[in-house]
């Protein structure tokens, strides 16, 4: 008895204190001044290991481990992924469409076609799933912004 | 001496009823995390296709306006997406419409929290923080001790000078035997 009713009041604590609006992930925001996702990926190197806030909807999330999610562009048909260390901040999975604040810095990366295939393939392998190294047409610039914090409405 | 035994099996006793239910969410959470690589243990997914007729609207809220009308939705999504030209993606509470513009194919995904094992893994993985934090701590703190504790509850030839050193033994040698081949082999 003594246990069911500890067990029953630190999960109604615990959904209390998870439940609400603008729920913080991981460290807290630091920075005011919004940047642009459209600017950033149109300038990645001017941006590259700078910190900086973006603002948008997310429009996807990790399916595994809720690790990374996408936020959307200010313009059509671009987005940012903000990407954390696993279990560091996990998202969660019924996050898409709500509004973030997202806190990191950018990174930019250049792989090369033999990177990106051995890549490929690994994936493919974890995944068991088939990887065409043709589908590989050229080096691939990746701009991740690696998350510290974020606030979702 | 008797004393000092008598008092540890006391509280071994109640500690250990303590934290029985949250050894058990600990315990259940930690098997379902185990396998993230094959599943969500927090939410289940599911997809179903939907066929509309091809959107061909030129600007996004017309495009819009004409899914949410073939899909009867009257509610304005929280957000839109277009990740590319031929798609329009409308975000809902747990739901998402991903739509094929010029076949007017598509994908409905609901996201639902999974029943009480979403909760457990919110507690095993400290998601909420702030106290529970603390309440994680203490129950760490009591597990410890129920594990310690445990060792001295017996005396004699099943106690921790008999069979229980055997176990104990076997017990703390599988992980350092898996983290050397591990490591090295």
């Amino acid at each position: 008895m003594r246990s069911t009713i500890l067990f029953l009041t630190v999960l109604i604590f615990a959904q209390a204190a998870s439940a609400g609006d603008g729920k913080n992930y991981g460290k807290e925001l630091t920075l005011k001044e919004v940047t642009k996702i459209s600017d950033i990926l149109a300038n990645p190197e001017l941006y590259n290991g700078k910190r900086i806030l973006v603002e948008g909807s997310i429009v996807d999330v990790c399916k595994e481990r809720g690790c990374w999610i996408k936020i959307a562009s200010d313009k059509d048909f671009e987005s940012l992924t903000f990407k954390v260390e696993d279990g560091v901040i996990t998202f969660p999975l019924d996050a898409k469409g709500k509004k973030v604040h997202g806190e990191g810095v950018i990174s930019v990366k250049t792989y090369t076609m033999e990177q990106l295939i051995e890549s490929g393939k690994k994936h493919a392998e974890k995944e068991k799933k088939e990887f065409d190294p043709a589908s590989i047409k050229g080096p691939k610039t990746v701009i991740l912004l690696k998350g510290e914090g974020a606030v979702i409405d | 001496m008797i004393k000092w035994r008598k008092w540890n099996n006391i509280l071994h006793r109640d500690i250990g009823y303590t934290i029985t239910v949250l050894t058990l969410v600990y315990g259940i959470s930690g098997i379902a995390v185990n396998h993230t690589a094959d599943w969500n243990p927090n939410y289940q997914l599911q997809r179903e296709a939907v066929s509309l007729k091809p959107v061909m609207e030129k600007t996004t809220p017309e495009m819009k306006q004409n899914v949410m009308s073939q899909l009867d939705l009257k509610d304005e999504p929280k957000s839109i997406f277009r990740p590319d030209p031929e798609t329009i993606q409308l975000f809902y509470q747990g739901r998402t419409y991903t739509i094929d513009l010029p076949t007017g194919k598509g994908i409905i995904e609901h996201v639902r929290p999974r029943s009480v094992l979403f909760e457990f893994n919110q507690l095993h993985l400290n998601t909420p923080k702030k106290a529970w934090t603390w309440f994680a701590d203490v129950y760490a703190a009591s597990l410890i001790f129920v594990a310690v504790t445990g060792l001295f509850v017996l005396k004699g030839k099943n106690g921790i000078t008999g069979r229980g050193a055997f176990f104990t033994v076997v017990g703390a040698l599988i992980p350092a035997v898996f983290w050397i081949w591990f490591q090295y082999l």
